[in-house]
C-alpha cells in the first residue's frame, strides 16, 4: 500500500522534470537576454519549488515506511474501474463524434451507452432518458436560446 | 455604503436577476443534496449558462448555487447520513441521530433557520467589512499582491487535511504551471503549447474547472462508490420527515450557539483556505466545550446546538470567503476561485477597484446574499419533502448526466472538440489523483492566480530594478510575506507533534516490556 503512497509524488517527480527541461529551452528574445525576469523565470522558479516538494514527499513517505506506519486505503473494484474506464472511451468516442454525427445524434447514443455502461438495462429508462432530454435540450439551444449546435458535418 | 446597498438592491430587484437568486438557489439545493456533489461541481455546471448573461446576473445565480449547495448538503447529511458537502459533515453528527429518532422536519428546520441566521448576520458584517478592507487595499501596490497571492496559495495548502500538506502543495504548483502554458502576455514567447495552435490562448479555466471538478467527481463516485451512497430516501431505515415546527424553549436553547457560530463562521470564512468546513467543525467543538454538562452529553446523539452551530457557521463562513474575493482578488476557497475564474472571464478584474469600476457586481452579490437566504427558508423548507425524493434519483442516470451537461457545457463556450479531448484527458488525470487522495482545490487555485502572479511578479521586479527587495522594503509586504512563510511552517508543527508521540508511545512500550 505504501508504494501508493510513493506513486503520486513518483509521477509528480517526472512531470515536473519534463517541464523543467521545456522551461530551460523556452526562447528568449532579443530584448529579454539582459532582463533580469523573462518568459522562462517563474516557469525555472515552479519547476524547481516543485521538484523539491516532490522530494521532501518521497522523503517523508520513505521515513513512515522505516517507521511502518500504513495506512489503510480504499481498494478498488475491478468491476467499478472497468465502467469508469468505459465512461472515458465513451466520453472520448462522444468528442469524436459530435462534429460528424451531429449533436443529436451522437448525444442520443452517447446517453443510451453511458446509461448501459452504468448498469441500467430498462429499455424504458435507457430510451426516455436519453431521446428526449436530446431533442429537449437541442431545442432549447437552437429554437429559444438561438445558439448553434453542429447538425453533422457527414449529413450536410 | 448606503448608495451602494440601494444599487445592488435595484440590481437585484429587476425580475431576470430574482428569477437567477431563485432558480441558482433550487439548482444549488438539488445538487448539493446529491452525495458526493458539491458546489464545486454544482457553479462549474452554471458557467457556461452564467457566460450568456451578464456578469451582475451570473454572479447572483452562482452566488445563489453556493449557497443553495451548502443547505441541500445538510438535509442529505440529516436525511442519510451521506453529506453532499464536507461543509456539513459535522451538521449530520447530531442532525442524523435526530432525524433517526423520529425528528427529521425538526432538524431540517434546525438547519433552514440557523443557515438563514448565519447567511443574513454574515451578510450584514460582508457589508460593513468588504468596503472597509477595500478602501484599505486601493493602498496596495503589485508587491502586496504578489505576496498576498502567495499567502492565498501556502494557506489552501496549510489548511488542507491532516498529512495533505505536501500534496496540496504539489498540486498548487501544477496549476501554477498549467497557468504559464500558451503565449506570455509580457514577451508574446510561445511557452509549453509544443506546436499546438489550440494552445496558443492557454488553457480554458472553464476546461480545467470541469474537468478537475464535475467530471471527476462524477467519476470518483463511480470508481468508488461509497456504501452510504447505496441508501436511498426509500430504504425502510430513512426517517420520516414528520413535523418541522420548533418550541420557543428550543429557540431559546439554540439562539446563543447560532449567535456565537455565525460570527464565527464569517471570521474563518474570511481567512483564505479555511472555509465552511473549518468553521463548521470550529463551532461544533466550540459550543460542545461551552455547553453545560447535562447539554454536553446530548452532543452527537441529537443535541439540537450541536446541529444549529455548524449550519450557521458553514453559511457565515461560505459569505465570509466572499470578502478576500471581492476585496483583494483573491479567491479562499477552491468555490470561490471558480467564481474569480467566470469574473475574470467577463472580463472584470476583481480586487479594490471592483468596487469603484463595478459597483453592480460588487453591492448585486452582497445584496443578492439576503435574497438568496430567504428564499432558501421561505420556498425550500415547505419544498424539503419532495426535493428529499432527488437522492432516489438512479446514480446511472444522474452519474451519465452530468458528465453530459461537462461536455456539452465546455463545448458551447469553444465550439471545439480539441477542448473535449483534453478535458477527457484532464478529467483522468484528476480522477487518478483523486484516487491517491490528492485534494483538488489547490490545483485549481494555483491555476488561476499563476498569471496574476507571473504579472505582478514582473512588475515588482522592474521596480525593484531586478532586486527581490521589494519583499521587505515595505512593511505591508513583508509583514503579509512573514505571515505567509510561517503558514508555511503551521503543518510542520503538527508532524513534529505527531514525531513525539510517536517517540514516546514506544519509550512506554519498552520500559513496559522491561
Amino acid at each position: 500500500m505504501l508504494n501508493r503512497e510513493l506513486l503520486g509524488p513518483g509521477l509528480f517527480l517526472a512531470l515536473f522534470t519534463l517541464y523543467a527541461v521545456v522551461a530551460w529551452q523556452i526562447p528568449l528574445l532579443p530584448f529579454e537576454e539582459y532582463e533580469t525576469v523573462t518568459s522562462a523565470t517563474l516557469p525555472k522558479v515552479y519547476a524547481g519549488f516543485g521538484i523539491v516538494v516532490c522530494l521532501l514527499s518521497l522523503g517523508a513517505t520513505l521515513l513512515k515506511q522505516a517507521e511502518a506506519v500504513d495506512e489503510a486505503h480504499q481498494s478498488l473494484e475491478k468491476a467499478d474501474v472497468l465502467r469508469t474506464l468505459g465512461l472515458i472511451v465513451l466520453m472520448t468516442f462522444y468528442s469524436v463524434m459530435l462534429e460528424p454525427a451531429g449533436f443529436l445524434l451522437s448525444t442520443s447514443l452517447f446517453l443510451i451507452a453511458g446509461f448501459f455502461v452504468m448498469g441500467e438495462r430498462r429499455k424504458k429508462v435507457l430510451l426516455l432518458a436519453s431521446i428526449p432530454v436530446a431533442v429537449v435540450f437541442w431545442f432549447l439551444m437552437t429554437q429559444v436560446l438561438g445558439i448553434y449546435l453542429v447538425p453533422g458535418n457527414l449529413w450536410s | 455604503m448606503f448608495d451602494g446597498i440601494m444599487l445592488g438592491l435595484s440590481t437585484v430587484l429587476d425580475w431576470n436577476n430574482l428569477l437567477y437568486v431563485i432558480v441558482g438557489c433550487f439548482v444549488g439545493t438539488f445538487i448539493g443534496m446529491l452525495p458526493g456533489l458539491g458546489p464545486i461541481t454544482a457553479i462549474a455546471l452554471m458557467i457556461p449558462i452564467t457566460y450568456s448573461i451578464g456578469a451582475d446576473s451570473g454572479m447572483i445565480l452562482m452566488a445563489g448555487v453556493y449557497y443553495g449547495a451548502i443547505f441541500g448538503g445538510s438535509t442529505s447529511s440529516i436525511l442519510i447520513n451521506a453529506p453532499g458537502v464536507a461543509g456539513t459533515v459535522a451538521s449530520s453528527f447530531d442532525g442524523y441521530p435526530l432525524a433517526k429518532k423520529g425528528h427529521a422536519g425538526k432538524a431540517l428546520a434546525i438547519a433552514a433557520y440557523s443557515s438563514f441566521i448565519g447567511g443574513t448576520i454574515g451578510a450584514i458584517l460582508l457589508m460593513v467589512a468588504a468596503p472597509l478592507l477595500a478602501k484599505v487595499s486601493l493602498s496596495f501596490q503589485s508587491p502586496d499582491y504578489v505576496v498576498l497571492m502567495f499567502l492565498g496559495l501556502t494557506a489552501i495548502a496549510a489548511f488542507s487535511n491532516k498529512g495533505q500538506f505536501l500534496k496540496a502543495m504539489m498540486m498548487t504548483v501544477f496549476g501554477l504551471m498549467l497557468a504559464t502554458v500558451g503565449i506570455d502576455p509580457s514577451s508574446g514567447t510561445e511557452r509549453f503549447t509544443f506546436g499546438q495552435a489550440d494552445l496558443l490562448d492557454g488553457i480554458s479555466f472553464l476546461l480545467v474547472a470541469m474537468a478537475t471538478f464535475a467530471l471527476a467527481e462524477a467519476l470518483i463516485n463511480v470508481v468508488r462508490p461509497e456504501k452510504k451512497e447505496t441508501k436511498s430516501i426509500n430504504d425502510s431505515d430513512t426517517p420520516q420527515i414528520g413535523s418541522t415546527k420548533l418550541s420557543k424553549a428550543e429557540i431559546k436553547e439554540m439562539a446563543p450557539s447560532v449567535g456565537r457560530s455565525s460570527i464565527l463562521g464569517f471570521i474563518v470564512g474570511v481567512l483564505p483556505g479555511a472555509g465552511a468546513t473549518i468553521a463548521s467543525f470550529m463551532a461544533y467543538a466550540t459550543e460542545r466545550n461551552l455547553a453545560p454538562k447535562a447539554l454536553k452529553d446530548k452532543f452527537g446523539k441529537g443535541s439540537l446546538c450541536g446541529l444549529a452551530a455548524p449550519e450557521s457557521a458553514n453559511n457565515a463562513a461560505c459569505t465570509g470567503s466572499f470578502v478576500p474575493l471581492l476585496t483583494l482578488g483573491i479567491p479562499g476557497s477552491g468555490t470561490t476561485a471558480i467564481m474569480l475564474g467566470a469574473l475574470i472571464a467577463y472580463g472584470i478584474q476583481p480586487g479594490p477597484m471592483l468596487m469603484e469600476e463595478n459597483p453592480s457586481v460588487f453591492w448585486s452579490v452582497i445584496v443578492s446574499m439576503y435574497f438568496g437566504n430567504i428564499i432558501l427558508l421561505v420556498l425550500n423548507l415547505p419544498l424539503i419533502p419532495y426535493f428529499a425524493k432527488v437522492l432516489a434519483m438512479p446514480k446511472s442516470v444522474l452519474t451519465i448526466m452530468i458528465l453530459f451537461f461537462s461536455l456539452i457545457g465546455v463545448y458551447l463556450v469553444s465550439f471545439n472538440t480539441f477542448d473535449l479531448f483534453m478535458m477527457v484527458g484532464f478529467a483522468l488525470v484528476a480522477l487518478v489523483l483523486r484516487i491517491l487522495a490528492f485534494p483538488m482545490a489547490p490545483l485549481l487555485l494555483g491555476f488561476i492566480l499563476g498569471d496574476m502572479i507571473e504579472r505582478n511578479f514582473r512588475r515588482s521586479m522592474m521596480l525593484s530594478d531586478g532586486s527581490l527587495s521589494f519583499l521587505w522594503e515595505r512593511p505591508l509586504t513583508l509583514s503579509i510575506f512573514l505571515i505567509s512563510l510561517l503558514v508555511l511552517l503551521f503543518p510542520l508543527k503538527d508532524y513534529i507533534v505527531e514525531r513525539r508521540r510517536t517517540k514516546a508511545a514506544k519509550l512506554n512500550e519498552q520500559q513496559e516490556q522491561a
